[in-house]
C-alpha cells in the first residue's frame, strides 16, 4: 500500500466521521408493540425537529471543512492533464510554439475535445499558462506555407491575443518549414533554455520522410502524442470538379488505406441533386458525370458518405481549367528545313518540361476570347499585327497576359496598316549587324534586370547573326533592356503593359538567322519568361494556402467563405492566400471572377510523420502538471470556518422556546 | 417483563400472559364471592316449561333432555331446550383478537386474561343463580371455540376450561366477517331477557361494530360492554420518542409521546363516548375497565348494571 493510498483511506475516514457521528446521534427509536398504535398521531422526534436544519447545515459545513482540509494537505499531489514547460534550474525559457492548422487537424480528436486543432490550440494555451515573466514566446503556423503568427516576444499578453486570433485552415502541412522557422525565431534570443514545441498530428503526407526533430540545435518537443496516436477513419475528398459542355469531371483523392469505393459523387444545384455517379475505387481517380444541357451554372460536387474530414468532401464546379498554355506562332517553313521537326522555339519549350501546354497557332488571335486559357503568346518574327489583332493582344496584355516577340526581317517588313502595336509604337528596322551599329556582333551583356539571366548571358557571347532588328529610339526608351548588344542596343527587353508584359528579342528564332536558339541562354530566357507569364496569369484554381499573385492590382478585393481576405502588397504586386478550400470571388478593376482554392491530396493521408526519439524527452515538458490549488482551498476552508461560526451564533440567538 | 411477553404476535398466540391472574378457576371464584349476587329470578329450563328449541349436545348436558327421537332419526345428539318467562341466560362475548393479548408493564396480565377472569366470575355468579351461560369469542387462536348456553356446575367447568386455553389471535381488519360470526348466533338465539356481556378493548373492531353490538339489545335483551384496556392504552405512559407497532393491521407509528399524548387520550375518550352514546341509546351500558384494577369492581359493576 503506497503512501498516497493510505492517505486516501485516512481522508475517507475523516470525511465519514461526521456522517457516522450524525447517524449515531439520530439512531432510530426502539420499536414496541401497542394495540392502539393507529390512534396515536405520528410526530417526528422532538430532538430531530428541533435540530434538523441546524444539524444538516452544520454537518454539511463540517464535512466540507474536513474535505477542504484534506485537499489542502494533498495539494502538492494534485495534478491535472495539461501541458507545461519544464525548466532547467528555474531559468527563463524561449519557446516557439508550432501550431498545425492544416486540414488534417480537422479530424476528430475525441468526442469531448472536438478536433485535433482544438486540442492543439488548448495545448498552446496551457503552455502559455505555464510561461512566466521573462519567458519569450513565438508562434508559428505549420499550415503551408509555414508562417509566423507571432514573432518572439516576452509579452505574454500579446501572445495570448495572438493565440486567440488563430483559426483553423485547410492548408497543407509544412512541418519542416515551420520547425525551421521556429528555430530561427528563438535561436538568437538571450534565453539559454530554448525549445520548439510542436502541436501537430504530424500528418503531412510524408510518412516515409526522415524523422522530425533530428536536428537538435534547438531542441524540439513533440507534445500531445495523443494527437499523433488518435485513431481516425480514412479520408477522401474532392480535389477538382471541372465542367465541360456536357460532363463534369470530378477528381477524388484518398489517403493511405482509404477508399471512396461504394460512395457516390453527386452534383447539386442548391439543395437539388441533378446528377450522380459512383466514386472511383482505390486511392482515388476521376469520375465523369453527364449533366443535362440545361444544368444551372452554379454546381457543387459532393462526395457522399462520411469520413474523417467532411470539409474536403465538396468542391465548386468550375469551367474546365486545364493547365496553363502558351500560344506559339512560328512559321515553320524555314525551321523544318533546318531542324526537320517542330519550330525550334516549340522544341525548346518542350525540352524545358515546363508545366505549361504548348498550343501552336497560325496567327495572333484577333478576338480576346481566343486568348482564353493562354498565359502567354510567343510570336516569332510576326509580319505586324492587324488592327483586330492589336486590339485583342492589347486587351490580353492589359489583363495580365505576357507576350514574347522575336523581331526579324518579316517584322521589319510589315505591310502597310500592320504594325507591332501595342508592343512597339514604331516600326523596326532590319539590317546587317555591322552596318547598323558600326560594330561587330560579338555578344551580349546583361543589364542586371533579371538575375536569372545573369549566368545565361555568358553563353550568349559572340552570337552569330546575319542581322538584327533595331528599335526606334522612342521604343528603346520605353523598354527595360535585359540583355544588350555590345553597342548597348537591346537584345532582350521588357516593358509592362497594363497588368501584363511584353518582351522583345531583336533576333528571330529561326536557326538560319542566328545561333541564338542554339545557346543555353535561350532556354534560360524562355524559362524566365514562362515563370513570369504563369505568375501573372493568376490561375483559376490553386492549392489552398498558396497565394494568388496580381500585378498592378490597384483595386483588388477577394471574398472567401469567411469573408474578405487580407491582401499583401509588395509594390505593384498583390498577393492573396486563401486559407480555406472553396470558392472565392475576386474583384479586380471592377471585374469579378470566381476562383477556387482546392484541397491538397497529401492532407488526406492521415499517417503521422516519424519523429526522432529526442523529441519525446521528458526534460522539455510534461503533460501532467502539478497545479497549485492550495491558495484556493485555503480560502475555501477559511470561508467554511466563518460560515460555521455564523451558524453557531445564529443558533445561540434563537430562543429556546423555538426548540 | 411485558415487552418480553408481548414481543410479537406469534408469541401472543403461543401463550397468553396470565400473569398474576392465574389460576383462572380460583381467581374467578374469589372474584365471584366478592360480588353480591343479584336477587333476580333464576332462569331455568326443564320439564313443565315452554319448549325452547333444539341444540347440539355438548358434554355435560343433562341427559334427561336428550331427544331420543332425533337421535334415532338423524343419528345426532340433540338436546331439547325449554325456557320460562324468567329466563335470563348470560351470553358472554369475549374479544380474543390479537390486540387482547397485549400486556403492558403496569398490568398484572394480558387484557384477554383479565377479560377471562371477569367472564368466569360472571359465569359463576350466573350459574350459582341458576341462569344458563354461553360463551362466544371474537377472533381468537386456531383452537378457540365457544361454549353453548348451558347451566349447572358442568357449564362453569367447561367455561373455565375454554377460557384457560384461549389464545389471542386474528385481525378484524383483515377478516370483516369475524364480528358477524361471533354475534350472529347470539342475535338469532338469545331469548328475551338474556344478558349479553361483551368484553373487548374496542380498539380494533371494524367500523359499525358499536351499532351492531348495540342492536342485540332488542327483544328485551340487556347489553353490557366492558372495555378492557391495558394501563398503557389508557394513559400512554411512554416517554420520549417511540415506534409503536400495532398488533393488528401492521401499522407502525413513530411518535414523540410527550407531544402526542393528549391527542391520543382525546381520541380514546372520543371512542369511548361514541360507544357509550350508542349503547345508552339502546338501553345498554359501557363499563370501562383497566387490567390493573380489581376485577371485583368490574364484575360488580356488570351485576349492578343488569339488576
Amino acid at each position: 500500500m503506497s503512501f498516497v493510498t493510505a492517505l486516501g483511506l485516512a481522508v475517507a475516514f475523516l470525511v465519514a466521521m461526521p456522517y457516522l457521528a450524525h447517524r449515531l446521534r439520530r439512531r432510530r427509536a426502539d420499536e414496541r408493540p401497542f394495540a392502539a398504535a393507529h390512534m396515536v398521531p405520528a410526530a417526528p422526534p422532538r430532538a430531530r425537529r428541533r435540530s434538523r436544519l441546524e444539524d444538516r447545515g452544520l454537518f454539511a459545513l463540517r464535512a466540507a471543512a474536513v474535505v477542504a482540509l484534506a485537499v489542502l494537505g494533498a495539494s502538492p499531489l494534485v495534478r491535472c492533464s495539461r501541458l507545461s514547460l519544464r525548466r532547467e534550474g528555474g531559468a527563463s525559457v524561449a519557446m516557439a510554439i508550432v501550431v498545425d492548422d492544416s486540414m488534417s487537424m480537422r479530424a476528430a480528436f475525441n468526442a469531448t475535445s472536438g478536433t485535433r486543432f482544438d486540442r492543439a490550440l488548448r495545448g498552446a494555451r496551457e503552455l502559455l499558462g505555464s510561461a512566466r515573466e521573462g519567458d519569450a514566446v513565438a508562434i508559428v503556423m505549420a499550415g503551408a506555407p509555414a508562417r509566423v503568427a507571432l514573432a518572439a516576444t516576452s509579452d505574454l499578453g500579446t501572445a495570448k491575443i495572438a493565440l486567440d486570433a488563430i483559426t483553423q485552415s485547410d492548408r497543407a502541412t509544412d512541418l519542416d518549414g515551420a520547425i525551421a522557422m521556429a528555430r530561427a525565431l528563438v535561436a538568437q534570443l538571450p534565453q539559454v533554455d530554448r525549445r520548439v514545441v510542436v502541436l501537430s498530428d504530424l500528418a503531412d503526407g510524408r510518412s516515409d520522410a526522415p524523422p522530425l526533430g533530428e536536428d537538435q540545435s534547438v531542441p524540439v518537443w513533440v507534445a500531445l502524442p495523443e494527437l499523433r496516436d488518435s485513431q481516425s477513419t480514412g479520408d477522401c475528398g474532392v480535389v477538382a470538379a471541372d465542367r465541360s459542355a456536357s460532363h463534369v469531371r470530378v477528381s477524388v483523392a484518398c489517403g493511405h488505406d482509404a477508399s471512396a469505393s461504394g460512395r457516390e459523387v453527386t452534383l447539386r444545384a442548391g439543395e437539388k441533386t441533378i446528377a450522380r455517379g459512383l466514386a472511383p475505387g482505390g486511392n482515388g481517380g476521376d469520375v465523369s458525370i453527364a449533366i443535362p444541357s440545361d444544368a444551372p451554372a452554379d454546381l457543387v460536387a459532393h462526395l457522399e458518405g462520411s469520413d474523417a474530414i467532411s470539409e474536403d468532401d465538396s468542391a465548386v464546379v468550375v469551367a474546365e481549367a486545364a493547365a496553363p498554355a502558351v500560344a506559339v506562332i512560328a512559321d515553320s517553313a524555314d525551321e523544318a528545313a533546318a531542324t526537320g521537326g517542330a519550330p525550334i522555339v516549340e522544341q525548346a519549350l518542350a525540352a524545358l518540361r515546363l508545366d505549361v501546354a504548348l498550343r501552336p497557332i497560325p496567327a495572333v488571335p484577333d478576338r480576346l476570347e481566343d486568348f482564353a486559357g493562354f498565359v502567354g503568346v510567343i510570336a516569332d518574327d510576326p509580319p505586324g499585327f492587324t488592327p483586330e489583332q492589336r486590339r485583342a493582344l492589347g486587351a490580353f496584355l492589359e489583363q495580365g497576359g505576357e507576350a514574347l516577340i522575336a523581331l526579324g526581317p518579316r517584322a521589319a517588313a510589315a505591310p502597310l496598316g500592320a504594325t507591332l502595336e501595342p508592343t512597339l509604337a514604331h516600326a523596326v528596322t532590319w539590317g546587317d549587324a555591322k552596318a547598323s551599329n558600326g560594330s561587330s556582333v560579338k555578344g551580349a551583356r546583361e543589364s542586371g534586370a533579371v538575375a536569372a539571366l545573369s549566368d545565361a548571358a555568358r553563353s550568349l557571347a559572340d552570337l552569330g547573326a546575319r542581322g538584327r532588328a533595331t528599335l526606334a529610339p522612342e521604343d528603346a526608351k520605353a523598354f527595360d533592356t535585359l540583355l544588350a548588344w555590345d553597342d548597348g542596343a537591346p537584345l532582350v527587353a521588357r516593358r509592362s503593359i497594363g497588368r501584363g508584359g511584353a518582351w522583345i528579342v531583336t533576333l528571330p528564332f529561326a536557326v538560319g538567322s542566328s545561333d541564338l536558339t542554339l545557346r543555353p541562354g535561350f532556354l534560360a530566357l524562355l524559362d524566365v519568361w514562362t515563370d513570369e507569364a504563369r505568375a501573372l496569369a493568376v490561375p483559376l484554381r490553386i492549392d489552398v494556402g498558396q497565394p494568388w499573385t496580381f500585378a498592378s492590382a490597384g483595386d483588388l478585393a477577394v471574398v472567401g467563405p469567411r469573408g474578405a481576405l487580407p491582401i499583401t502588397r509588395d509594390g505593384a504586386i498583390a498577393r492573396v492566400a486563401p486559407p480555406l478550400v472553396g470558392a472565392y470571388r475576386v474583384t479586380l478593376a471592377g471585374k469579378t471572377q470566381t476562383r477556387i482554392a482546392a484541397p491538397v491530396a497529401a492532407e488526406m493521408d492521415l499517417r503521422p510523420r516519424a519523429i526522432a526519439a529526442a523529441t519525446q524527452r521528458g526534460a522539455l515538458g510534461e503533460t501532467h502538471a502539478a497545479v497549485d490549488v492550495s491558495w484556493g482551498v485555503a480560502l475555501a476552508l477559511l470561508a467554511l470556518v466563518f460560515a460555521e461560526l455564523a451558524v453557531r451564533v445564529q443558533r445561540a440567538r434563537r430562543p429556546e422556546a423555538a426548540a | 417483563m411485558s415487552e418480553r411477553a408481548v414481543a410479537g404476535r406469534g408469541a401472543i398466540r403461543a401463550a397468553l400472559d396470565w400473569g398474576s391472574l392465574a389460576p383462572l378457576r380460583l381467581r374467578s371464584r374469589l372474584v365471584a364471592e366478592g360480588v353480591y349476587a343479584g336477587g333476580h329470578r333464576s332462569a331455568r329450563r326443564g320439564a313443565g316449561v315452554e319448549f325452547g328449541g333444539h341444540r347440539e349436545y355438548a358434554p355435560g348436558d343433562d341427559l334427561r333432555w336428550l331427544d331420543r327421537r332425533s337421535l334415532l332419526r338423524h343419528e345426532r345428539l340433540i338436546v331439547r331446550q325449554f325456557e320460562t318467562e324468567t329466563d335470563r341466560a348470560l351470553r358472554l362475548v369475549v374479544d380474543a383478537t390479537a390486540s387482547m393479548g397485549y400486556r403492558g408493564s403496569l398490568a398484572p396480565g394480558a387484557k384477554l386474561a383479565f377479560a377471562a377472569v371477569v367472564a368466569a366470575a360472571l359465569a359463576r355468579i350466573a350459574i350459582a343463580n341458576g341462569d344458563p351461560v354461553g360463551l362466544t369469542f371474537i377472533g381468537g387462536g386456531p383452537g378457540v371455540r365457544g361454549v353453548p348456553v348451558s347451566g349447572g356446575r358442568e357449564a362453569f367447568e367447561r367455561m373455565v376450561a375454554t377460557l384457560e386455553t384461549a389464545e389471542a389471535g386474528g385481525d378484524p381488519s383483515l377478516d370483516e366477517r369475524m364480528l358477524d360470526r361471533a354475534l350472529g348466533g347470539i342475535a338469532r338465539a338469545a331469548r328475551r331477557g338474556s344478558i349479553i356481556v361483551v368484553l373487548s378493548d374496542l380498539i380494533d373492531l371494524p367500523a359499525g361494530a358499536a351499532d351492531r353490538i348495540a342492536a342485540m339489545s332488542s327483544r328485551g335483551r340487556v347489553i353490557n360492554v366492558v372495555q378492557t384496556l391495558d394501563p398503557d392504552e389508557a394513559r400512554l405512559p411512554f416517554e420520549g420518542t417511540v415506534r409503536l407497532r400495532a398488533l393488528e393491521g401492521g401499522a407502525v407509528v413513530e411518535t414523540d409521546t410527550d407531544a402526542t399524548r393528549e391527542k391520543y387520550l382525546e381520541a380514546m375518550r372520543n371512542l369511548q363516548d361514541a360507544w357509550e352514546r350508542t349503547l345508552v341509546g339502546r338501553g345498554g351500558r359501557l363499563i370501562r375497565a383497566e387490567t390493573n384494577e380489581d376485577p371485583v369492581r368490574v364484575v360488580r359493576a356488570v351485576v349492578e348494571a343488569v339488576r
